[in-house]
């Protein structure tokens, strides 16, 4: 058998191994029940809920933002994001945290958000009076 | 329904845009197939004239796409927005120099941007490529046939659901969807566009899609010529063009790569240039493999081995190309990326894409594999071939491991199809997940660029060798090893794993820099691998040292600790509240928030740093200039763009992560100022009015009460504020307030200004930032300190020049006539005929007072515009000259003298905003990755000159 081959082997195997060792920083998206059952740091998708109170206050804390979000099985919770508020963040439509619980909270270090293709309506595009 | 006919429309470019993109495509078509029969018939007579038509085929095919191109700038520089993609893309007010970023924004631009370089490219093959011209072209034809189905924008079958195949970018809105306003006939002219996203409003979206397109586009040739080698039988002679072409894709897609990473590091506030994000893994991966089909090119070339493995590393970059297109143009990556398009209907279609050329590849490699020569002798274990081979599949293993992982995504979607209540998965850190990974490809890497350079090609005999083979490698282990421990006492390297990795970047470099000097001896057409390798070395470095000790260094403990119930030192608190002109302690420097400025839409914050050394001595200043984009109506910040101090072993990041909501939102600030609590005070000038408010406390539900003093020290009739733009005709009383808190040592002056222009009130209250307290005017003000007209009894009294009255004992002289008057309200016009009479009061205590009425004839009719001497009550109207008698008619009145009280209103309840949210961030050594990026991909293009200059040696040889 030429070395090539065995070396070839030995990277598939590897490749095997690490494929399966990576299962473990994976997890499905979690919902408040799974993440204050298990503790861990997980990953939350969830629609912000937009009558609910949005509290950031730099003067007090320019590295935390409070906001409430309700999960795929709808429940809400408040959620604390360590950074700064995001803007256009009302408008965002599904929110995606990775955190953990602390608490009744979702600490939450990293948040992505998806915003609607804004341009959908008929009145954004329709020039204003005077302009 | 009745038709409409509309007015104000322009369908001439889309007519013609919708022709050529039909044209395009059937020209493409056209190319494929004669370029196919082309190749088929080679030899044959009837095959020169199948290559006439392709070549004819192939440039129409060019004109066309220059034409859509052409009819798209053309709708969007003339700002025709009833076409949908201009509507989307251009606004009036977007500058002209983005009008190509606005067209590569979108789908379909970016489409016909790839297509505009596969143009371009086979443009230099139908010209240079000889016998390679058909096959190559014939592939690359119908490349431009699955892209150009991506624009299409046809509808395919019957019933109501018909396949739509494309989107065409020269649709018009009307087309596209239903709404009111296309009711009216002239709706052309009452649309606006949406401009382009102000966060792509920079140079470097004018710059990275084309190098990256170009990049895109360039993978295509090497793989065009891997399917000609394999359809012709031509097993040897295809890899000295590929590996040319190869080598500019490799460098020009690497920089293309390169440039989004600078953009997000330096113009995007993501504070990195590097986050694994699926989108810019998908651009890595082609570029990965491409790079392995480099390396087996240059084993087969030298060699005789690999030539299959070429086949398929340059089949396998065109495909993943394609996949990569299919991920980010999808949508499917929709929850996992920041960068990715939205959706367009076009899966299908992309997956089709992917699907013709991975089965075509794979059939034919299929049928061909066998009859690919490959010598019977293996690659013997001390020849360099061996050892660039296994690089050659770590480099392949790379791009696997990444794709697997950024594919969950797709995975999903497939259980899903099947399993409906299939959970989809995600990685939770992808950061940490990809670098517990790649760092051990980088290690092998490393090692093998480094031991590989000191072998030779068919080496059979390395025992002969093997000793002065051992005396360099020797050397460079022992010579990397002492540049890693110097290293680590620069860089802080936290774990053993890092420690390796440190050691192999540094042995690459070493070994390449040893091979440069003792092997080729500075040949510098054959540096270019050891360019490039130096360059991967350089860049671990850079990697290691600015992503381990990239310090956010915006966090300041002294004022975090104990605020916030919970908070520790692990979580990330990146950002520090920096308030105008209190200077703050950052690590080693002490910063202040000194000034802003806007200018149109952009503010800019001037951030000064400065550094002391031990002696409290300042031994560095500078200023950063970070700044943020409004959106047109000021309602929102659009971009926050950072601004980078650059030391040659350092950089020191800052950017604005948030600013006080009434700096945000002009909407919200208007609502503040509504809701603010304006108490009235009066007082005459001079004197103190002491008044008492309740002052909430943060976070406790309390309030106390303060006491206040403030006294109006003067009146100011041509004020000055910063909001405040004069104009012609305004009345404006400015007034100065000192405000004093019971429980703060300081006296707070301020400025607030009333504005009468015409009938409308404008107020600009000052703001004592320090006491939350905001200060204005009452329009009560007007009435103080103006007389009414009506109120005044004016005597009418003539003058000469130099005589003299009376008037309630003030001594008034007419002075003189000054033939070229001021007067706040009086703007001069040409035909004017204006003077002033120069009036002289000397009041009973003997001080003198002046005054310059003025009196004006404009077009036929006589106005006068009247002064007055506030202190005296003293009111001047000059109302008529006498030309003969060198007589002036003067109405003069003196108002009832009576103490002018101010009325102000002061809000004790207003929040401070007068702050900047900074995020500041240290990347020490990012420089060595930049530099070593960069030279990776000069060390490509080095190589490609290198390698067409053999050409032409070799022809005129021949010749």
């Amino acid at each position: 058998m030429k070395k090539i081959y065995i070396i070839a082997i030995v990277m598939i195997a590897a490749a095997i191994v690490l494929l399966t060792t990576a299962a473990e920083d994976m997890s499905t998206y979690a919902n408040f029940k799974d993440a204050t059952k298990s503790g861990d740091r997980v990953k939350i998708a969830g629609q912000l809920s937009k009558d609910k109170e949005m509290y950031y206050n730099p003067q007090e804390d320019p590295n935390y933002f409070s906001f409430y979000i309700r999960d795929t099985k709808g429940e809400e919770r408040k959620v604390v994001l360590l950074s700064e508020k995001p803007q256009d963040f009302e408008l965002s439509e599904q929110i995606v945290l990775t955190g953990q619980m602390k608490g009744d909270e979702f600490v939450a270090t990293d948040m992505l958000m998806k915003c609607p293709s804004k341009y959908k309506d008929e009145e954004v595009y329709i020039k204003e009076e005077g302009e | 329904m009745q038709e409409i006919q509309y007015i104000g429309e322009h369908l001439m470019p889309g007519r013609i845009g919708h022709l050529a993109i039909v044209l395009g495509f059937v020209a493409s078509l056209l190319a494929s197939l004669a370029y196919f029969f082309a190749t088929q018939r080679r030899g044959q007579a009837e095959a020169t004239q199948w290559t006439l038509i392709g070549r004819g085929a192939f440039l129409t095919h060019g004109v066309a796409v220059f034409t859509v191109i052409g009819a798209i700038f053309f709708a969007m520089a003339n700002r025709y927005f009833e076409y949908q993609y201009v509507q989307a893309h251009v606004s009036d007010e977007l500058p002209l120099k983005y009008i190509f970023s606005a067209f590569w924004e979108g789908q379909e631009g970016s489409f016909l941007l790839w297509m505009f370089w596969h143009v371009i490219l086979g443009l230099v093959i139908l010209f240079s490529g000889k016998r390679w011209e058909a096959p190559t072209l014939s592939v690359l034809s119908l490349i431009q046939v699955c892209i150009g189905s991506m624009i299409l924008g046809i509808y395919v079958g019957f019933g109501d659901d018909p396949v739509r195949i494309g989107s065409n970018p020269l649709m018009l809105l009307r087309d596209m969807m239903d709404a009111p306003i296309f009711a009216s006939a002239d709706y052309a002219s009452q649309i606006k566009g949406n401009g382009l996203n102000p966060l792509l409003q920079n140079y470097w979206m004018t710059i990275h899609p084309p190098t990256l397109f170009l990049g895109f586009a360039s993978t295509s040739i090497p793989f065009c010529y891997a399917i000609a080698g394999l359809w012709i039988k031509e097993h040897k002679d295809w890899l000295k063009p590929a590996l040319r072409w190869a080598l500019f894709s490799g460098g020009i897609l690497g920089t293309g790569i390169l440039m989004g990473g600078a953009w997000a590091y330096e113009a995007l506030s993501f504070g990195g240039y590097w986050a694994w994000d699926p989108v810019e893994n998908m651009s890595l991966v082609p570029w990965l493999i491409l790079i392995a089909g480099i390396h087996a090119n240059l084993i087969a070339r030298n060699t005789g081995h690999s030539v299959r493995s070429t086949y398929i590393y340059y089949i396998l970059t065109f495909v993943f190309i394609a996949y990569s297109t299919f991920l980010t143009r999808s949508g499917v990556l929709g929850d996992t990326s920041v960068h990715a398009f939205t959706e367009m209907g076009l899966e299908w279609q992309l997956v089709g894409f992917i699907a013709v050329f991975l089965l075509l590849s794979a059939i034919l490699l299929g049928i061909r594999y066998k009859g690919i020569p490959s010598p019977p002798k293996e690659e013997a274990a001390g020849s360099k071939e061996f050892w660039m081979f296994i690089g050659t599949l770590v480099l392949l293993f790379s791009a696997v491991i990444i794709t697997a992982s950024t594919s969950l995504p797709v995975y999903n979607k497939i259980v899903q199809y099947f399993d409906p209540v299939f959970e989809g998965r995600v990685i939770t850190d992808p950061i940490p997940h990809y670098n517990r990974y790649q760092i051990w490809i980088a290690v092998f890497i490393g090692l093998l660029s480094g031991i590989s350079q000191y072998l030779r090609y068919k080496e059979f005999n390395f025992r002969k060798y093997a000793s002065r083979f051992g005396l360099h490698a020797g050397i460079a282990l022992a010579v990397s090893g002492l540049f890693t421990y110097l290293t680590t006492l620069w860089i802080d390297v936290v774990a053993w794993q890092y420690l390796v990795l440190l050691f192999f970047g540094w042995f690459t470099i070493i070994t390449n820099i040893d091979h440069l000097i003792t092997f080729i001896r500075g040949n510098l057409k054959q540096s270019g691998s050891s360019f490039a390798h130096i360059g991967f070395g350089l860049m671990i470095i850079g990697i290691l040292a600015s992503g381990l000790n990239q310090r956010v260094i915006s966090n300041n403990q002294f004022v975090m600790d104990g605020l916030i119930e919970g908070a520790s030192n692990e979580q990330m608190r990146r950002n520090i509240l920096l308030f105008k002109d209190s200077p703050l302690i950052m690590e080693d420097y002490e910063v202040t928030y000194t000034k802003d400025t806007i200018d149109t839409f952009t503010r800019t914050f001037t951030v000064h740093y400065k550094r002391r050394n031990k002696q409290g001595e300042v031994v560095e200043a500078f200023d950063l200039h970070p700044n943020i984009l409004y959106d047109k109506s000021f309602t929102k910040v659009a971009a926050s763009n950072p601004s980078t101090k650059r030391y040659w072993d350092r950089d020191i990041f800052t950017h604005i992560a948030s600013l006080p909501q009434v700096e945000i939102d002009m909407e919200y600030r208007r609502q503040r100022e509504d809701s603010l609590n304006y108490r009235l005070h009066q007082g005459a000038i001079g004197e103190t009015v002491t008044f008492l408010d309740t002052v909430p406390l943060t976070d406790m539900d309390t309030f106390v009460v303060k006491s206040y003093r403030a006294m109006v020290s003067g009146i100011d009739r041509h004020p000055t504020h910063p909001d405040y733009h004069p104009e012609e005709g305004d009345i404006a009383i400015g007034a100065s307030v000192q405000i004093k808190r019971s429980d703060d040592d300081s006296v707070f002056t301020v400025h607030p200004v009333l504005v009468l222009r015409g009938q409308l009130l404008y107020s600009y209250p000052a703001q004592i930032n320090e006491l939350s307290t905001r200060v204005r005017l009452n329009e009560g003000v007007f009435d103080a300190v103006f007389t009414p007209e009506t109120e005044l009894n004016y005597q009418q009294f003539s003058f000469q020049q130099g005589s003299k009255i009376n008037l309630n004992g003030y001594q008034i002289t007419f002075e003189g006539f000054n033939r070229k008057p001021k007067h706040p309200n009086y703007q001069p016009e040409e035909e004017d005929i204006a003077v002033s009479g120069m009036m002289s009061v000397q009041a009973p205590d003997g001080k003198v007072y002046a005054a310059q009425p003025v009196y004006l004839i404009r077009g036929n009719r006589p106005f006068n515009l009247k002064d007055e001497i506030p202190e005296l009550g003293l009111h001047f109207r000059f109302t008529g000259i006498d030309p003969a008698t060198e007589t002036i008619e003067m109405m003069i009145a003196q108002a009832d003298p009576k103490p002018m009280v101010i009325p102000f209103e002061v809000a004790t309840n207003s929040l401070r905003s007068d702050y900047i949210v900074l995020e500041a961030i240290e990347f020490p050594g990012i420089n060595l990755f930049w530099i070593g990026a960069s030279l990776m991909m000069i060390g490509l293009l080095v190589s490609m000159f290198f390698r067409i200059g053999q050409v032409s040696v070799r022809r005129s040889v021949g010749l």
